[in-house]
């Protein structure tokens, strides 16, 4: 069979379960900022016990592979009487992984933003919550994006990962066709080049964000003055 | 002092430590409505610090804060609620940078104080008008000079409606040539009788507008009086030693 040949009957497929790869991506991403934008306040802004909480959290989380936080999700909860689906496992492992991460990348943003805005919101009478919501956040958000657009781009080559508990995304797929058509680097070279696109495109699609959101008069780094 | 006119802010034995070093000593001192107070006196002695202990950006150690009749220092007062009506201006603006300065005025008023949108717009326009930078209120805090950044900053305390103005070095972070139009903006205020506390450098303003100077060194009050006396004929040598120093300069 020719190559192209091939590539009609594998791109659908890969299609298929690119969409999967996405889906877990995006659910993961969400439970991340979930967890991420509270833990990162906690982390700036809270008593020392809650930073010292987010703290572990972190860098147990950045401690360890992706892989052994699935398993023991997938595998290990099980032995308590605590069963996921595989795609659940996922969600959740890799949910706890992003939000580890975007705690971090909040976190810098919210550092970079200096303490005067802080203390200017509450000189003219905000309570704490009001200026994060009002003030911080919203420049955290424009700050944080070049880092977030990283945490995208990982999620989704993680979630390769899924292959090793048998969720039919995009990896899963290939290792079918080849199975099928005995020519793996046709195979990987095709998942290869798929994901290199879909990552050009979301990496392209994240800068225009980045542009748009842009506050205009700070092109250059004037965030201080 | 007037005793007819109303005390707006009391303070009463301030103190303030930073680890080892007490920048503040023991600090009281009032200010009478309409009176425009400046604090002078050289870098590290506590000026900054007593101001952002009035309304508690810097919690004291000790001492009593009252602005108006409201004790600012009791633990059962709503720091924020007090706080709406003490307009402070910082020596780096901090302009909240995503907003237009329309906005940025607005903000509290929509906000904290909960006016109608479009009240706070008209209310926002006017005080940006009495800054004379109406014409800028598209204008995010990246696209203004340093003197516009706070003379809009400026117009965002005064929108709230303070009883006193505080400023905190209002000019030293500003090019030699942007001073002037933000101490325009300050003497017209003074002039309407805003009650005003004011840590600077600015002799020829501190001659020109103000009700009182106050002199500080290592966390005391010195010694202080009105302008033409500390300024020409001050009772001791070192008040006379550092303003010569600062004339010299300004």
């Amino acid at each position: 069979m020719d190559y192209l040949t091939y590539l009609s009957i594998a791109i659908p497929k890969l299609m298929a379960g690119l969409l999967i790869s996405f889906k877990v991506t995006l659910v993961s991403l969400l439970i991340g900022v979930l967890i991420g934008v509270p833990a990162a306040f906690a982390r700036v802004y809270g008593p020392k016990w809650m930073q010292r909480i987010v703290i572990v959290f972190i860098e147990v989380i950045r401690g360890t592979p992706a892989l052994v936080q699935l398993f023991l999700v997938y595998y290990g909860l099980p032995q308590f009487g605590v069963t996921f689906s595989a795609l659940t496992s996922a969600y959740i492992a890799l949910g706890l992984n992003s939000g580890a991460y975007q705690t971090e990348y909040f976190r810098g943003a919210i550092q970079a933003i200096s303490s005067g805005q802080m203390q200017a919101a509450r000189s003219i009478g905000m309570t704490r919550m009001q200026a994060i919501r009002l003030v911080i956040l919203p420049q955290a958000f424009r700050l944080v994006i070049p880092a977030w657009s990283n945490e995208v781009v990982s999620m989704i080559k993680i979630s390769s990962i899924l292959y090793l508990v048998a969720v039919p995304e995009m990896m899963t797929v290939a290792k079918e066709l080849y199975a099928r058509y005995f020519n793996p680097f046709q195979t990987y070279i095709t998942v290869g080049v798929v994901y290199l696109i879909i990552i050009g495109i979301i990496t392209y699609l994240l800068g225009l964000v980045e542009k748009r959101m842009k506050i205009p008069g700070m092109e250059l780094d004037k965030r201080s003055a | 002092m007037d005793p007819n006119k109303n005390v707006i802010v009391k303070i009463e034995d301030l103190h303030k430590s930073y680890g080892q070093e007490e920048v503040l000593k023991g600090i009281s001192l009032d200010i009478l409505e309409g009176e425009v107070v400046i604090l002078v006196g050289p870098s590290g002695t506590g000026k900054s610090t007593l101001l952002r202990c009035i309304n508690q950006l810097t919690v004291p150690d000790a001492g009593r804060v009252w602005v108006r009749d409201v004790e600012l220092t009791d633990p059962k007062t709503n720091i924020d609620l007090a706080r709406q009506h003490i307009g402070m201006v910082f020596q780096s603006f901090d302009l909240f940078n995503h907003l237009t300065a329309l906005d940025n005025i607005m903000l509290g008023l929509v906000h904290v104080l909960k006016m109608d949108k479009d009240a706070a717009r008209e209310k926002a326009m006017m005080e940006l008008d009495r800054v004379g930078l109406a014409n800028k209120y598209e204008n995010y805090p990246g696209q203004l000079s340093g003197g516009q950044k706070q003379r809009v900053a400026i117009a965002r305390s005064l929108a709230m409606e303070p009883v006193v103005m505080l400023f905190d070095e209002p000019t030293s972070a500003l090019d030699p040539e942007l001073i002037g139009e933000v101490l325009v903006v300050m003497k017209n205020l003074a002039l309407d009788g805003m009650t005003m506390l004011c840590v600077t450098h600015e002799i020829g303003f501190a001659r020109d507008v103000s009700t009182r100077i106050v002199f500080m060194e290592h966390g005391n009050i010195v010694e202080q009086g009105p302008p033409e006396i500390i300024l020409n004929n001050p009772k001791l040598e070192r008040t006379r030693q550092f303003l010569g120093k600062i004339s010299d300069l300004h």
